[in-house]
């Protein structure tokens, strides 16, 4: 067995490695990391994962739920330290996985993977609790520096295969009104166990759209709009109207309005802090909202971003979904503005308290040819704009699984005390 | 009489300039309905003010008669330096928490003011702090400290200012609550939020949050039993808050800490206010905070001292992105003191991002079609 073999073995005990070790694994991955893009191309079929947050115990359910590596290839979008206990021993078997199958896992920043954040949130005093200096910490945040911006998933089936296993509960009408042989799967959306907990067929015009149902976590929800973003309102997955034909883009926070093609992220020059503004900034912090164009975000950092700046965005870039992080939802991912973007968040009941469920998006290989080509960035045809779809562009996007999982039973120990009272509150 | 009322009668401590005297007859002058205001501008002539004496800091301090609902009068206290233009220009409206006074965020307002020249900044002192008074007309009036009145003093006081400065409307405001201070202007901004609105632009809480402050304050009574309640001259109460690191910086604790005590007749010190007396109404104090403060009109920060506290409801919308969370681990409870210019930049750098007179959005992609722009 080699080293690393030993390492990862340990980490998924949840047991730090030594000092020296740490040292050599960033080293080796930073070497790794230097040699791919701003945006890591990747091939489907992938499982797409949001914020980890030092949440150990769950990391592993996820990969109880979405399969191991080097078995299923993962795509994880950022913020894998800080709020949770174990931040350390998160990130270093994700990046000992790196080291060990640079082409099965593919880590991205998040806002999260910078000093300044980390010194605040967590990981810096965990680093200095569990070895006494800030030399681990130090050697992370080099690593930081190195990760890409995002990643462009291409070749993703455009129709789900279905799941043999059986619905979890009796399926909803709208379910039934397609027979199962007709139907081309879009959506599937799945429990921890592998159940059905909800299918949505292929929909191809925007009336059928608009007859689908909503999931039943989400009841009184209008099916023609979901409420506002991470508010935990709605897990919304609606049939796609995106362009046909497209990769999928992912990125921690969301786009920028200094970012109008996927280039001009590959332009940007990444190894360094995460800046307080500018393009690689508003990549790690924005999010989308329900509004018309740009907004200011309330965070205090990046942008948010409304529906025709997704829609312009997908389709000056031949995308067909982008799939995110960065923001908390209560039934861990949620698919917003026809399902031209999707936040997914795999850190269950968040800091151990929040009570939400994660999810991890699976996207299939397109093997079977009857899904789509990927096309040039060519502007051919396009001069009439997103605004005016043409009904011969009507979209694929690619078949979506989501596998919703809660939180592993808590291992206490090893947990630090709570954190003191504050000993005067007026 | 209460103890807070009968220190509420005690001359101001020195140094500083005389206020019109109130006695106990003066019932007969405040039965005008209108706020009158005694603006007490600093006189050469009548003391050489030291490095810690307020007139460092602030423009002006005002006097504002104010005749409550309930026949009682109050006679508010504020530090003011007015904003260059105020129908440009930014006010930053502070207000302490319990036990504390306006003085608390002298330093800050200096700070800010080199940051921002035109600024202006209104720090008040809430009833039965520092030197504002409640003058129950009702003897068997019990102070009324309750999340309500306070609110309506701090609105009052905004309202009064304006008289008094005859400006048109409100400058644009920013909150600053630090503590209790916290949940008055979250409960003002909710409140009162559509008489704010034209103007306001957000509202910063200063280390408070509902779910710890709870939890605190279970430990409240004995820490106040802990306090010394005497002291023998001011210095010595400076050097009690600055060696129990209740302040951490002795030039804030030096500004700050002689507008909390009170001469007693026999020439020692006492805290001018009861905090005791304020238990009936802590729990009601934070109880909801976290609701509101997430529900409020305009841009939210929370800037929080130490370690981050936050409670569920904040966590949830603090990871959805619904404020601008700010964890100053160098600092104390006392924030504003501790690190006044930390604090500072971070309210300049909250005002003119979420300033919507200078900001500027890039287009919409439907003004871009409309423009006949290729999208």
């Amino acid at each position: 067995m080699s080293d690393l073999d030993k390492h990862i073995e340990q980490l998924r005990a949840c047991r730090p490695i030594p000092e020296a070790q740490v040292r050599e694994v960033c080293y080796k991955a930073r070497e790794l990391l230097i040699e791919e893009g701003n945006v890591v191309g990747v091939d489907a079929p992938v499982t797409i994962c949001g914020d980890i947050h030092g949440q150990f115990h769950d990391l592993m359910e996820l990969f109880r739920v979405g399969g191991d590596v080097p078995d299923t290839n993962y795509l994880f979008m950022g913020d894998f330290v800080d709020r949770g206990f174990y931040s350390l021993e998160s990130f270093l078997l994700l990046l000992c996985l790196k080291v060990r199958y640079p082409d099965r896992i593919t880590l991205i920043r998040g806002n999260h993977e910078s000093r300044q954040i980390t010194t605040v949130y967590g990981f810096y005093d965990e680093c200095l609790r569990k070895y006494g200096s800030a030399n681990v910490w130090r050697y992370c945040c080099e690593v930081f520096d190195y990760l890409a911006l995002g990643a462009l998933v291409s070749g993703a089936a455009t129709d789900l295969e279905p799941t043999d296993s059986s619905f979890a509960a009796e399926p909803s009408q709208t379910q039934n009104s397609m027979s199962e042989d007709q139907a081309e799967w879009e959506i599937e959306v799945l429990n921890s166990t592998g159940q059905v907990m909800n299918r949505y067929p292929r929909v191809r015009t925007q009336n059928e759209f608009s007859q689908l149902s909503n999931p039943p976590s989400s009841p009184g929800q209008s099916p023609s709009r979901s409420g506002p973003p991470g508010s935990g309102a709605s897990s919304s997955a609606k049939g796609s109207s995106g362009n046909s034909g497209g990769a999928v883009l992912c990125v921690h926070g969301g786009l920028s309005p200094l970012i109008d093609s996927i280039d001009k992220i590959r332009l940007l020059d990444r190894k360094q802090e995460v800046p307080h503004e500018g393009a690689m900034c508003d990549l790690l912090w924005s999010d989308p909202d329900e509004i018309d164009g740009w907004g200011l975000s309330p965070r205090g950092a990046g942008f948010l971003f409304g529906a025709d700046i997704v829609k312009c965005f997908n389709h000056k870039n031949d995308l067909s979904l982008i799939c995110r992080a960065h923001q908390l939802v209560m039934e861990g991912f949620k698919e917003m503005f026809d399902s031209s973007i999707v936040t997914v968040w795999s850190a269950p009941n968040y800091c151990y308290r929040c009570g939400n469920v994660a999810a991890i998006l699976e996207l299939g290989e397109d093997g079977s040819n009857a899904g789509y080509s990927a096309r040039g960035n060519g502007d051919a045809n396009r001069s009439q704009g997103v605004l005016q779809p043409k009904d011969q562009e009507r979209a694929l996007g690619p078949g979506r699984r989501y596998r919703v999982f809660e939180a592993a039973p808590q291992d206490s120990r090893g947990m630090p005390a709570k954190k003191p009272v504050a000993d005067y509150f007026l | 009489m209460s103890s807070l009322l009968r220190s509420s009668f005690d001359a101001p401590p020195p140094p500083r300039p005389k206020p019109q005297p109130i006695s106990e007859s003066d019932e007969s002058s405040s039965d005008s309905s209108a706020a009158s205001v005694d603006t007490v501008r600093p006189n050469e002539h009548e003391q050489v003010a030291g490095p810690s004496h307020w007139t460092n800091y602030f423009d002006q301090e005002l006097w504002l008669d104010k005749d409550l609902a309930d026949g009682a009068t109050a006679r508010y206290h504020a530090y003011i330096t007015p904003p260059t233009n105020p129908a440009k220009d930014p006010l930053f409206v502070c207000h302490h928490g319990a036990g504390s006074s306006g003085l608390s965020f002298a330093i800050f307002a200096k700070e800010l003011r080199a940051l921002l020249p035109n600024a202006g900044v209104l720090s008040l002192d809430a009833r039965g702090h520092g030197s504002s008074i409640l003058n129950a007309t009702r003897q068997e009036a019990s102070p009324d400290y309750s999340l309500e009145t306070l609110t309506t003093d701090a609105l009052n006081i905004l309202q009064s200012t304006q008289a008094h400065f005859t400006w048109p409307q409100l400058p644009p405001l920013v909150f600053i609550g630090h503590s209790l201070g916290g949940a008055v202007v979250t409960n003002l901004t909710t409140v009162h939020g559509k008489l704010l609105a034209p103007t306001l632009i957000g509202y910063a809480v200063l280390d408070v949050v509902e779910g710890s402050a709870l939890e605190a304050l279970a430990h409240m009574k004995s820490y106040l039993a802990q306090r010394p309640s005497l002291f023998d001259s001011l210095s010595s109460a400076i050097d009690w808050h600055t060696r129990t690191r209740t302040l951490r910086s002795a030039t804030s604790a030096e500004v700050s800490v002689p507008s909390l005590l009170t001469q007693t007749p026999s020439g020692r010190f006492a805290w001018r206010t009861d905090l005791n007396s304020t238990a009936p109404w802590w729990e009601a104090w934070f109880a909801g905070m976290s609701a509101r403060f997430l529900g409020g009109r305009g841009a939210k920060l929370l800037v929080l001292a130490g370690t981050d506290r936050l409670d569920k409801e904040l966590m949830i919308g603090q990871m959805q992105g619904k404020f601008q969370l700010e964890v100053i681990p160098e600092a104390g409870h006392f924030v504003q003191e501790d690190v006044p210019a930390r604090l500072a930049s971070l309210a300049v750098e909250f005002y003119r991002r979420n300033d919507r007179s200078q900001l500027v959005l890039p287009p919409k992609v439907s003004d871009m079609i409309a423009k006949g722009m290729k999208v």
